[in-house]
């Protein structure tokens, strides 16, 4: 037979990108169904807010303009969603339902290497989808993309957040329905009250611990400043959160998913 | 070379508190056959699984495993880029044709796109489906999928193929095309680990079977050894219990071995002469006399009737 005999396991580094490549080839198989919401979303939000709410709000809200405070939070609530997505329903489809797994587990991948590739997909997602809400925003004049530029690796971060916090979610669950208390019960309420639609200041007093304790809240503070270049001290708090959140969730998730995988 | 591939030594898996696999042991020469057959939930699937790194044996049975050199429990990667798996599942990435689930694949093992290409190529030939190349996945038929399921397995030329189930619910042109597949593989070297229901498929390719039960092997040998040492060589298979009433009570049917079941009798010896006399006695179309096979030991082995776990 031909072909050489392999006597090495490919490096780590490639079998994360193997996994990943994975699931961006099947993404960008259908490029127009998967490529077109992202930047049509924000087009579509913006026009109900530019075009109908808008006109109610006058008052500058953090000194910007509402549409300008909102379109900012637009670029993690995105990377939210799509990563929250791709590592519920999309992780326990390719579980329980595509064997995806099964298939890839017997290559040379362990379950450890599949989740940490799973977890970089999302978050790759998550800048591709804050980077189109970016070039929708910067089109519209509502940010200038040259100073809101990294706004898509906060997009990235934000996306690695609630990739774990997805994962460890999934871990849990039984049949994919359970995924609507995670969605109506955690992610909703969390787009409107982390101060995307308003500040959490005008939150009674007693939830604004709450507010402060959830993920997005951070994510918006933190790509707001890099939307304004209003960087500050305090936001080394907000990326401290980010990165503890990820380091423990994200290895809680892999605990927990890899007695699913490997068992 | 009588170099063992697979040794496995007291090993033991289990669910909770169902014992899946109990103290099994078995071994596996390089460039053979070996198939495990049972009962649904006799545990073939989880040996499988504990070989390829997919289940952990339970830590507290003092059992070894040894594949190709590595124990799974640690040295899992070291397995897996020397091995390829066919699970009982098709798992194909729908969104992409056949050619794309290939080269996908040659990716996990770091192989040159070059070389994958020409590989794919190969396989696809090897496989008879060269014309699919293009296709996409849900215009392929079960046998179609099945046969790219092995390809892909292969795409690593591996020195150990396990595959669990491979030819469940396809046509027999189609079992009987992989079926000559893998003896070609074996000839050419590849050790085969497999499960199956079909006692044909066990008979045909296995140098060695072994029949698993309730997580315990039951015998063990290869297929002619296993109708030698465990079965008479005829059997007069009497179609319904109302045929075989009528002529119990005769003298010469006391000379045969009879297994009765709720469906059909069978009387078994190793005279044909002996059976033949007893069909003298039934009508034709109410018996069929034959040599016995490796089924008869299964059931033998296995008991006749559904186990319920």
């Amino acid at each position: 037979m031909s072909g050489s005999d392999r006597k090495m396991y490919p490096p780590l580094w490639r079998r994360l990108y193997s996994v990943w490549f994975r699931h961006m080839r099947v993404y960008t198989k259908n490029m127009a169904s998967n490529g077109l919401p992202p930047f049509l979303e924000p087009l579509i939000f913006l026009a109900g807010v530019g075009l109908g709410l808008g006109n109610y709000i006058t008052e500058d809200v953090e000194g910007l303009k509402y549409i300008e405070f909102l379109g900012m939070g637009l670029l993690v609530t995105t990377a939210m969603f799509t990563s929250a997505f791709e590592c519920s329903f999309g992780t326990f489809i390719r579980l329980e339902f595509h064997k995806v797994y099964d298939g890839m587990l017997a290559a040379p991948v362990t379950a450890e290497n599949l989740i940490v590739g799973e977890m970089l997909w999302a978050a790759s997602k998550g800048f591709f989808f804050s980077l189109s809400v970016l070039i929708m925003l910067s089109l519209f004049k509502i940010v200038s993309f040259g100073d809101a530029y990294l706004a898509p690796f906060v997009g990235f971060l934000t996306a690695l957040m609630f990739a774990s916090l997805s994962l460890l979610i999934t871990s849990f669950v039984k049949t994919i329905n359970h995924f609507n208390f995670y969605f109506t019960g955690f992610i909703s309420p969390m787009f409107f009250f982390s101060g995307v639609v308003f500040p959490i200041s005008k939150l009674p007093a007693k939830l604004q611990p709450f507010a402060e304790a959830v993920p997005l809240t951070h994510s918006v503070r933190l790509v707001r400043a890099v939307c304004t270049g209003n960087y500050r001290w305090a936001l080394g708090l907000d990326l401290l959160y980010i990165v503890v959140f990820i380091a423990v969730v994200g290895f809680l998730a892999v605990h927990r998913l890899k007695k699913r995988l490997v068992y | 070379m009588t170099e063992n591939v697979i040794t496995v030594n007291n090993i033991s898996k289990s669910y909770g508190q169902v014992r899946a696999v109990n103290s099994l042991s078995f071994e596996v020469a390089a460039g053979t056959c070996f198939s495990c057959l049972g009962p649904n939930g006799a545990g073939k699937t989880t040996t499988m699984k504990m070989v390829y790194g997919k289940c952990v044996r339970d830590a507290d049975c003092d059992g070894t495993l040894d594949v190709l050199g590595y124990d799974p429990r640690t040295n899992e990667l070291d397995i897996k880029c020397r091995s390829g798996v066919v699970t009982q599942d098709n798992n194909l990435d729908e969104e992409l044709n056949v050619i794309q689930n290939l080269m996908l694949y040659s990716r996990f093992y770091d192989i040159p796109k070059k070389e994958a290409k020409k590989r794919i190529a190969y396989l696809l030939d090897f496989l008879e489906l060269p014309e699919k190349s293009k296709s996409k996945i849900r215009e392929l038929s079960g046998g179609m999928k099945r046969r790219l399921v092995i390809a892909r397995a292969l795409i690593n030329n591996p020195q150990l193929l396990i595959l669990d189930e491979p030819t469940t619910g396809l046509d027999p042109q189609v079992r009987h095309l992989i079926w000559e597949k893998l003896l070609q593989l074996k000839e050419e070297g590849t050790t085969i680990l497999l499960t199956t229901h079909y006692m044909e498929e066990a008979f045909r390719l296995s140098d060695t079977v072994l029949i698993m039960h309730l997580g315990k092997k039951i015998m063990q040998g290869s297929p002619l050894e296993l109708l030698d040492d465990n079965i008479e060589k005829y059997v007069l298979e009497i179609n319904r219990p109302e045929f075989f009433d009528k002529i119990k009570e005769n003298q010469i049917v006391s000379k045969v071995r009879v297994n009765n079941t709720n469906q059909f009798t069978r009387l078994f010896s190793d005279k044909v002469e002996t059976l033949q006399a007893i069909s003298q006695l039934l009508k034709g179309g109410e018996y069929q006399l034959r040599q016995a096979n490796l089924e008869d030991v299964f059931l033998k082995a296995t008991g006749d009737i559904l186990n319920v776990r």
